[in-house]
């Protein structure tokens, strides 16, 4: 692995096993909101250099191409957005009246960026020119349709039957 | 696929990058057809056989 590559996997590792901590910690109700949800603001503190090293990687390996600093540039964008989103309706949550329409906007307002970074996927397989690195998203994205729902069904079958706690989408 | 792609661009004195821009792909791509990894299109490789002026089977193997 590559020295660039071991920096951007460093910073995106942190991120992820600081989100876990946050996570578990609130699953366990170790930490009670709203510690959680600001905890979560802080760690998207780590973004900035995870993607700085991120793209510092894809320029020097040769995998960038107008069409992938595109994506990235929008993928990021409704990253802030959904994160924004969830922090805001995570907190505001228990303070709506239950079943009234600004719960339901609340609750459906991640789903925005959610189809955003859907769409932006999509859209780099339309405008990359590249073949091999439209084969590599491709392959990458069946990848994570296979297991995104191996480890959800996986984690819901343990779930129902009260072997692991529910854990918040 | 076995090919001469790394031995042609040698010849001319090109980069990697170098090869990546005149076919208007990542410097990635042309490691990984030269590396075997990935075998170009039909589109891809009347491009790289018309940038060495070669038939396609002058640059590409069959195993």
């Amino acid at each position: 692995m590559s020295a660039g590559a071991r920096r951007a996997a460093l910073w995106g590792a942190l991120f992820i096993i600081n989100f876990g901590l946050i996570a578990t910690g609130r699953i366990l109700d170790l930490i009670e909101p709203p510690v959680p949800w600001i905890l979560m603001a802080a760690n998207m503190v780590l973004v900035i250099p995870y993607v700085r090293a991120i793209r510092a990687w894809q320029e020097t390996s040769g995998r960038m191409t107008p069409a992938m600093r595109r994506y990235n540039q929008r993928f990021l964008a409704f990253s802030a957005i959904y994160m924004v989103a969830m922090i805001v309706g995570g907190n505001l949550a228990d303070s709506i009246e239950p079943g009234s329409a600004l719960l339901w906007l609340t609750a459906t307002a991640p789903l925005v960026p959610v189809l955003g970074m859907i769409w932006t996927m999509g859209r780099f397989l339309v405008e990359e020119e590249d073949e091999y690195q439209r084969h590599r998203a491709v392959n990458a994205a069946l990848w994570g349709l296979a297991l995104v729902p191996c480890l959800g069904s996986s984690w819901g079958f343990l779930e129902m039957f009260g072997l692991l706690p529910h854990v918040w989408a | 696929m076995k090919n001469r792609l790394r031995v042609l661009r040698a010849e001319r004195e090109w980069s990697q990058q170098d090869l990546a821009d005149r076919l208007g792909v990542s410097r990635q791509s042309v490691n990984a057809i030269e590396t075997g990894k990935y075998d170009p299109s039909l589109p891809l490789a009347f491009r790289i056989a018309d940038l060495f002026a070669m038939p396609i089977e002058a640059i590409f193997l069959r195993d």
